[in-house]
């Protein structure tokens, strides 16, 4: 459940060194190895009428993406971490899928998507395609400010949104192998409008009264483990007042375990943690849940 | 008796120039792409030497090259470390490595930055197996 290593996917546009540096607190964790991967789409080197396979503008690309690796290498080779790079010609999703295999990171980490809304209408985004194909945990990187500065202590203050779901007892369970680098972790429920129609306001706080509890019990348990924990109960819509909450705390990144929806159901009608991992304007750790992490 | 040599780089450009170099000057040439594969081959294979790259694909030469140094009877084993790293980051690594983990590894015998012309590869190959 360690985080020993991480498999770092970039194109060069929105997920650079910055981003990558804001991750080596992980070393205090128990990170150990880096392994860079540049996918080149074949659009970019594809045959085209008169000129054939770009060879040269292939060659190019991975000549940059190389040098770009060395650089970052040399920064990681300093600090004592391993570091391996792959450069190759691909589809992005199946060549992740392909490293992960060869690899087996604990942690996957990726840009947020460049594909159009129609486009992911059909085929899904990176991420939620990406989450359905592996069980490897998947943290998705924002930039939360417009200017493109990049949070320099993600794991600092971060918010987990429990549903009280298997994946989210998982999801205990890795945050906790994060001890060493989190600050202070706020922990949120969301009640459903729908549980709280009652008319009663006795019936009312006492769902809060029991959610509360229930955060409480976390808090307790999580700090046992040496993270300093905070709950709070929100109501409404889910994905909403997740986004709130990450708001009004100035969270750091939001950590959520990923739903075990049907991925039929999920490409029409969404599931929370790839909503938000999609939308969220901050940093999303998804955690799987299908299998022990 | 010509003599063995293992190069061990993921680039597979790299290999294609080192094995031609190594064959026109009547060595046996070894390849391995990665730092794991390059183990297996310098077990099975005892080299007489080893080129060896650090930036790879599954373990890279780093951890390849403090393997060989830390095992008994592979630590012999001469290592030329041929790679776009610069020495000074790989000095770096290996110190970094040394108080992480403990003990103190060799540095290595000869550490060529790429890109080297053949001349001076074969020059680096004699100085160190003849």
């Amino acid at each position: 459940m360690e985080i020993r290593k991480l498999l770092f996917v970039t194109k060069f546009e929105g997920l650079c060194y910055d981003a990558l540096n804001s991750l080596l607190k992980l070393r205090y964790a128990s990170l150990e190895h880096v392994v860079f991967l540049n996918v080149i789409e074949r659009d970019k080197v594809a045959m085209q009428r008169g000129s054939g396979y770009l060879k040269e503008e292939e060659v190019k690309l991975k000549e940059t993406a190389n040098i770009r690796f060395i650089d970052w290498a040399e920064n990681l080779f300093e600090l004592g971490l391993e570091v391996g790079a792959y450069m190759e010609v691909s589809t992005f999703i199946p060549e992740i899928l392909k490293v992960v295999e060869k690899e087996s990171p604990d942690l996957i980490v990726i840009g947020h998507s460049h594909k159009g809304a129609l486009k992911q209408l059909y085929a899904g985004s990176d991420v939620t395609e990406l989450m359905r194909r592996t069980e490897v945990p998947i943290l998705v990187f924002k930039h939360m400010m417009e200017d493109k500065i990049v949070p320099e202590k993600i794991f600092d203050r971060p918010l987990f949104a429990t549903n009280w779901s298997g994946t989210a007892k998982k999801t205990i369970e890795y945050i906790k192998a994060l001890k060493n680098v989190i600050g202070e972790i706020h922990i949120i429920h969301v009640v459903k409008d729908s549980v709280l129609k009652s008319s009663d306001t006795h019936e009312v706080q006492k769902v809060r009264k029991i959610e509360r509890k229930r955060l409480d019990d976390l808090c307790d348990e999580l700090e046992e483990a040496g993270i300093k924990a905070r709950p709070h109960v929100y109501v409404g819509d889910p994905q909403k007042e997740i986004e709130k909450a990450a708001k009004e705390y100035q969270a750091s990144m939001i950590i959520l375990g990923s739903s075990d929806k049907a991925a039929i159901l999920e490409r029409w009608v969404g599931s929370i943690s790839k909503n938000i991992a999609d939308k969220s304007l901050f940093p999303c750790l998804l955690i799987p849940g299908k299998k022990d992490i | 008796m010509s003599k063995k040599v293992l190069v061990v780089d993921d680039d597979q450009d790299v290999r294609s120039f080192v094995v031609t170099v190594l064959e026109e000057n009547q060595y046996i040439p070894l390849v391995a792409q990665d730092g794991i594969e390059g183990f297996e081959m310098i077990e099975k294979e005892k080299p007489d030497l080893v080129i060896l790259d650090v930036l790879m694909p599954r373990g890279s030469g780093i951890r390849l090259y403090r393997k060989l140094k830390t095992d008994e009877n592979l630590n012999q084993i001469p290592i030329i470390m041929f790679t776009g790293i610069a020495l000074r980051s790989f000095l770096k690594s290996q110190k970094a490595l040394d108080e992480f983990k403990g003990g103190e590894i060799p540095m290595p015998d000869i550490y060529l930055e790429k890109p080297v012309g053949p001349e001076e590869l074969v020059a680096a190959i004699k100085k160190k197996i003849g």
